[in-house]
């Protein structure tokens, strides 16, 4: 019987290996890319003339064993323009692939990698690994709560960016159906730099009055407010509901001219500049009341 | 969260009348330190000569002004420092009308020692 | 989001090291503020010697600056109230926009400033004092 069995499952084996479906063979092809690719990895690693040490802050309330906040250390081999996002991945998928971090443009465009990286608020993927003194920490932005590992809670920072209502809403549409609603060369110019802001957060977390003061309004939704604000197609009475949104007592007056947001704005923005501004522009369009 | 604020005209205005003390106090702070440091010595201070100083009704009324700016540039200047801290709702009227007080307080102390020193008083 | 780590206010005035010029004005010019109108109330209630007769007014004053403690704390003060000026300047300048891409060197500026006129007034403060 045990034999009849045997012999019966070996022929089963055979006919599948010849019989192959083309989702097997996928799957058996992609298991082999697999290795060669750990393979690769870890080869990587020998051939790599250097190697960097990653300390990267871990937390899950959900696992008993990260319930308690650590740093863990990772290896991770060094290469020509390398990144920290490049560093991160890989120590995920070589190391540890419960390792959360959020990534997806991978070119400062998305702004979800926005990392405390060696005490600053950086991109990941905007940082260079040269440019960093080694061994390299990198935790979740600072003054937001922390979900897991490197995620933070953004819930408070976009409920600030809406509050200021980022949003084209002109006063009077154009005549014409199809018209465009042109902006003078010079008036895009005014509110360049203010449109570049990819909501990352870095500002509002390296922002020492934000951290104390929960209902201010943060570097990104103020910048957000002067965007269009300062836009001239909105009109006279749109900018003064801007104002009026901007002048409340958590608005623009919080902002102590510290320059942090400046200081690590990925896209360069001139946050204090435009916070500044508005401040003036508040004090004028008050004092035309009288 | 962000939406409700209470009326908005204050925080305008008290971050002006800041900046408008401050320019003020420079000019003022520089001069008294100068006047009773540099051109009379600290320590030949005498009711005498206070006196004669403040009987000149001009010097007499820029150390009013100057009392008065510095109180509210001062002690608002505490009150932003508390805000930054969070300080709100209840809390935060008691300690405006406590700091209102200190303010009327040091003031009126402060013109009334000055009556002193012109010999009004 | 029911359980999620609040790290706490360590995560700022625990990084000091890591601060910047900005930062460092701003924590300077609250200190300096605070000594500044802490004091104001202080000189008040000295100068109220006044109001009591002008011969203990001037006994309270010049026994004072007797006192070597008294003459160097003059000094910080001194010190504290040029830095709150020279600052107050350049945040004034901020806030008209003018220069806020050398908002750091207008810092380091007053502060060597302050340092220069705080030693400079030396000679001054503790004259016959010794």
């Amino acid at each position: 019987m045990s034999t009849q069995v045997t012999e019966q499952t070996e022929t089963e084996t055979e006919e599948q290996t010849e019989e192959q479906s083309p989702g097997e063979r996928r799957r058996e092809k992609k298991e082999q890319l697999q290795r060669e690719r750990e393979q690769e990895k870890s080869d990587l690693l020998d051939e790599a003339e250097e190697t960097v040490e990653l300390k990267i802050f871990r937390y899950d309330p959900e696992v008993p064993e990260k319930e308690e906040p650590r740093f863990d250390s990772f290896e991770v081999p060094f290469f020509e323009g390398m990144t920290v996002l490049d560093a991160l991945i890989y120590a995920r998928d070589t190391y540890d692939s419960s390792l959360t971090f959020r990534h997806s443009c991978r070119q400062a465009v998305c702004g979800s990698d926005a990392l405390f990286i060696n005490g600053k608020q950086r991109l990941g993927c905007k940082t260079q690994m040269v440019d960093l003194e080694w061994p390299i920490r990198i935790e979740p932005l600072p003054h937001q709560e922390v979900v897991k590992d490197l995620v933070v809670d953004m819930e408070h920072f976009y409920e600030q960016m809406h509050a200021v209502e980022p949003y084209f809403d002109p006063d009077e549409l154009p005549d014409g159906e199809r018209e465009e609603q042109r902006q003078t060369p010079e008036n895009r110019e005014k509110v360049k730099l203010s449109t570049r802001c990819i909501w990352c957060g870095a500002c509002m977390s390296s922002c020492n009055v934000a951290a104390g003061d929960n209902q201010y309004l943060g570097p990104a939704a103020i910048n957000k407010a002067y965007r269009f604000a300062m836009d001239e197609r909105e009109g006279t009475d749109r900018k003064e509901d801007r104002l009026r949104i901007i002048e409340q007592e958590h608005g623009v007056w919080r902002c102590q001219t510290q320059f942090s947001c400046t200081e690590v704005c990925p896209k360069d923005i001139p946050l204090t500049e435009h916070i500044q501004e508005l401040k003036r522009e508040a004090v004028k369009s008050n004092l035309k009341f009288w | 969260m962000a939406e409700h604020y209470s009326s908005f005209q204050r925080g305008t205005w008290r971050w002006l009348f800041q900046r408008l003390t401050a320019v003020f106090l420079v000019g003022a702070l520089g001069f008294h330190f100068v006047l009773l440091h540099f051109v009379n010595h600290a320590a030949e201070i005498s009711f005498m000569g206070t006196q004669a100083r403040m009987d000149q009704i001009g010097y007499f009324s820029l150390m009013v002004v100057f009392l008065v700016t510095a109180a509210f540039h001062g002690i608002n200047g505490v009150y932003n420092a508390l805000i930054n801290q969070g300080l709100k709702g209840t809390q935060r009227r008691v300690v405006a009308g406590v700091l209102t007080l200190a303010g009327v307080l040091l003031v009126g102390q402060g013109t009334y020692v000055a009556l002193h020193m012109n010999g009004f008083l | 989001m029911s359980s999620s780590y609040d790290r706490g206010t360590v995560e700022s005035f625990g990084r000091w090291q890591e601060f910047s010029a900005g930062m460092w004005a701003w924590v300077l010019h609250k200190f300096t503020g605070w000594i500044l109108i802490g004091y104001l109330f202080t000189h008040i209630a000295v100068l109220s010697t006044a109001t009591q007769s002008p011969e203990m007014y001037t006994d309270t004053l010049q026994g004072l600056e007797e006192l070597v403690i008294v003459r160097f704390l003059e000094i910080g003060l001194l010190a504290v109230a040029v830095f709150h000026i020279l600052n107050g300047v350049r945040l004034l300048m901020v806030d008209l926009g003018i220069g806020l891409g050398s908002q750091d060197k207008s810092f380091y500026a007053s502060l060597v400033l302050t340092a220069v006129i705080a030693l400079a007034s030396i000679p001054t403060f503790l004259g016959g004092v010794f």
